[in-house]
């Protein structure tokens, strides 16, 4: 039973300076015989902020994945800011160091402190010198709101803060854009409205992200755009409002109904 | 003892009596014994029993201590010592051996300032490790190396041991004095002491340009492993070229020159064990550590020469790889190249084995760094050889000390295995000992052999505890 007024189509950008940041066109991604991305078409524009929801397996974070060659897709283009990704390690180092990530598991190097954890990429990939990058990492640091941690250890932090670290040391490298995968499903939840404020002031400083997430209320305050997906293709697209007041398709009002 | 108010579910105070005392933390030894020994028949059983047989074992023991004849140890406590090394040469020994400790006190006088600085820095508690707590910390060392020179039968080697002492305990106070920038420099220092150590007892060149070598490739591993990388490109140039170009260098004098110092074909004793100990760990360590990157290097003639090396080496037992080595070694070597002497040939063979064994160790712990750590490093744009090497490399040691240091504590007994290769080592002197004309036939066997065994033991019951130390200190095994 198809409604024909179900909005599918994620090229349409929604937000922000409305130019093309990452596109993919009929990207598909298999592990082993599973198919994981089914003929994956979406756009995503500069300065734009787009979450993406959807049910466990439905391939959001295989999405992300994909775009920062963490996973190889299998057929279709990726083109990130004009670069196409191919299987060249250049290029993908190219691709990798204007695209940031946020993990679930913030994957802070636990040997380092926090300092060096920003410090390093910086140094080692775009040779910053030393004194140059602390200047930047201390920044970032009273951007996240935790510069008096600098000289401690991750293991010496709460999860808030480590997954506050995690987005310094992802803008450390100044991407253009921010690729989040789920950053807020493994903190306790008083920790979770630090990270999504710091997320949200990022979002009104007019960074590029892709959020994937289960935080319906940030989707609703500060993303431009709602992607949902399910077994692996996008199911409905739509502006937050749409979205969540008056969402088309089945499967999408199914799984809000038991999100919200 | 406090009456405490409680409330019931109405809200009524209830009276629930004195709050009572905490159970006391130091129980009297009756209380404790009554309490952890004797607490029940079974338990008062085990005891009785396990308590007899100790007393009995202690009595004997100390029966046997007092009675036993140590004059065979005493006569040939130079050959337990340092085996046949000529006498005239050594005071090149003592002097090589302080140099060793003042660089070992200075290294760790400053390197224990660097982390009370650090910890200082993070408002971590921090104290200084006091003179006693250090003794206690060495209690075995310090216990053996009484225990050895009470053999002495001059004066001299009491001298020389309380001076060792009083050395190590002063260049700590030194090194801890340094001023910061020196202090983080104090790697250099202690590698340019061992340098000198190495010359002393060597002479020339020869041992002391393997040591140089040795210096040089530890240098290259040190600047490896620093966090901050060099933006010019001298820089870059100076961090690996320079301590590789030594080495080569090195390297190259070695070929030409063979490898030995004084009375190299008469090392012996517990200097031997060390020195091939030592040797054997230091060198082998990197060279592990490049096996286990190799076996998992995408080349694969790379990949392929590390696994057969690995592979055939932990498949043949150590002492047939010695036995060979006077035969099987000479075929790497260019035809008209001098044959090296056994001591060099055994060396060689002892860092490759244990080298294979540590390429294994390490493989486990990289398996045991989390892939999503590769990962981060990967998404902020980290090329595969720094991803490596500052990254997953720390990671993977930090978490296999345990394991590596097991590997080093029985690659020292090991070493005793040097005796099928005509080397006069720790083990060996004993049997040397009691063959003696003026010894043979007397039964004083057990006494040599547990002289040996004390030696033995002291220094791998040292590693072990500094490694639990190590742990504690890096976190392995938290968070």
């Amino acid at each position: 039973m198809s409604n024909v007024s179900v909005n599918t189509d994620a090229t349409q950008i929604l937000g922000g300076s409305g130019e093309v940041m990452i596109e993919l066109r009929g990207v598909d991604k298999f592990f082993g015989e599973f198919q994981a991305l089914n003929n994956i078409d979406m756009k995503v524009g500069k300065q734009e902020v787009v979450v993406v929801i959807g049910p466990s397996g439905s391939g959001k974070s295989t999405l992300i994945r994909c775009i920062n060659r963490l996973e190889r897709h299998n057929r279709g283009s990726i083109v990130v800011d004009g670069v196409e990704l191919s299987d060249d390690v250049r290029n993908i180092q190219e691709i990798r160091r204007e695209t940031g990530m946020v993990f679930q598991s913030f994957n802070l190097f636990p040997h380092l402190t926090v300092l060096e954890n920003i410090t390093l990429a910086p140094r080692n990939v775009r040779n910053m010198p030393k004194a140059e990058a602390e200047e930047l990492a201390m920044s970032l640091l009273e951007r996240v709101q935790i510069p008096q941690q600098a000289r401690k250890f991750p293991g010496q932090l709460s999860g808030g803060q480590q997954q506050r670290v995690a987005i310094a040391r992802a803008l450390a490298m100044q991407p253009k854009v921010v690729l989040f995968d789920e950053p807020t499903s493994a903190l306790d939840p008083e920790m979770v409205k630090e990270v999504l404020d710091t997320m949200q002031d990022l979002a009104t400083e007019g960074m590029t992200m892709i959020v994937v997430t289960h935080e319906m209320g940030f989707a609703r305050e500060v993303a431009d755009r709602v992607v949902f997906m399910a077994d692996g293709a996008i199911v409905e697209v739509g502006n937050p409002e749409h979205f969540f007041t008056n969402p088309q398709e089945e499967r999408t009002q199914l799984f809000l109904s038991q999100i919200l | 003892m406090s009456n405490e108010l409680h409330l019931d579910l109405d809200g009524v105070p209830i009276d629930v009596g004195p709050r009572p005392a905490p159970h006391a933390a130091k129980l009297s030894p009756t209380a404790w014994a009554k309490e952890n020994l004797f607490n029940s028949i079974g338990n008062s059983i085990i005891t009785l029993v396990f308590g007899a047989i100790f007393i009995a074992t202690t009595w004997w023991a100390i029966g046997w201590l007092v009675d036993a004849e140590f004059e065979i140890v005493r006569r040939n406590l130079r050959l337990f010592m340092v085996g046949q090394f000529p006498k005239e040469e050594l005071w090149r020994l003592w002097l090589s051996g302080y140099t060793i400790l003042i660089a070992i006190g200075l290294v760790s006088g400053a390197l224990a300032h660097n982390t009370y600085d650090l910890a200082v820095e993070q408002g971590v508690p921090a104290e200084r490790e006091s003179l006693m707590s250090l003794v206690r910390r060495f209690w075995a060392l310090i216990a053996v190396m009484v225990f050895f020179v009470s053999f002495a039968r001059t004066l001299l080697p009491y001298i020389g041991v309380a001076a060792a002492f009083a050395l190590v305990i002063v260049s700590r106070e030194v090194g801890w004095r340094m001023p910061s920038a020196v202090r983080h420099r104090a790697i250099y220092i202690g590698s340019t002491l061992a340098i000198i150590s190495m010359l002393v007892l060597s002479g020339t060149s020869k041992l002391g340009g393997v040591t140089l070598g040795l210096v040089a490739f530890f240098w290259a591993l040190s600047e490896m492993g620093r966090r901050d990388a060099p933006t010019t490109a001298a820089g870059k140039l100076a961090r690996f070229a320079i301590p590789l170009a030594v080495a080569i260098i090195v390297f190259a004098i070695e070929v030409v020159i063979p490898f030995d110092g004084f009375g190299w074909e008469d090392w012996g004793g517990l200097h031997i064990t060390l020195f091939t100990s030592v040797v054997g760990i230091a060198l082998g360590m990197p060279l592990g550590i490049l096996l286990a990157l190799g076996r998992q290097s995408d080349l694969p003639v790379i990949k392929s020469a590390s696994v057969l090396f690995i592979e055939f080496v932990r498949g043949v037992p150590l002492i047939s790889l010695l036995l060979f080595s006077g035969l099987m070694l000479p075929f790497f070597l260019p035809i008209d190249f001098e044959r090296p002497a056994d001591l060099t040939l055994a060396m060689i063979v002892i860092m490759g084995f244990s080298a294979a064994y540590i390429a294994e160790i390490v493989r486990g712990g990289l398996q045991a760094v989390p892939k999503g750590q590769t990962e981060a490093a990967q998404a902020l744009g980290m090329a595969p050889g720094s991803l490596q090497r500052l990254i997953v490399l720390p990671q993977a040691l930090r978490a296999v000390i345990p394991a590596m240091v097991g590997q080093f504590i029985a690659l020292f007994k090991d070493t005793s295995l040097l005796v099928v290769v005509g080397i006069l080592e720790f083990l060996d002197v004993a049997s040397v000992a009691n063959n003696q004309p003026e010894f043979l036939g007397k039964g004083l066997a057990g006494v040599t052999y547990i002289f040996v065994a004390i030696g033995y033991w002291a220094f791998a019951f040292t590693m072990s505890k500094e490694s639990r130390r190590l742990e504690t200190k890096l976190g392995v095994g938290t968070r």
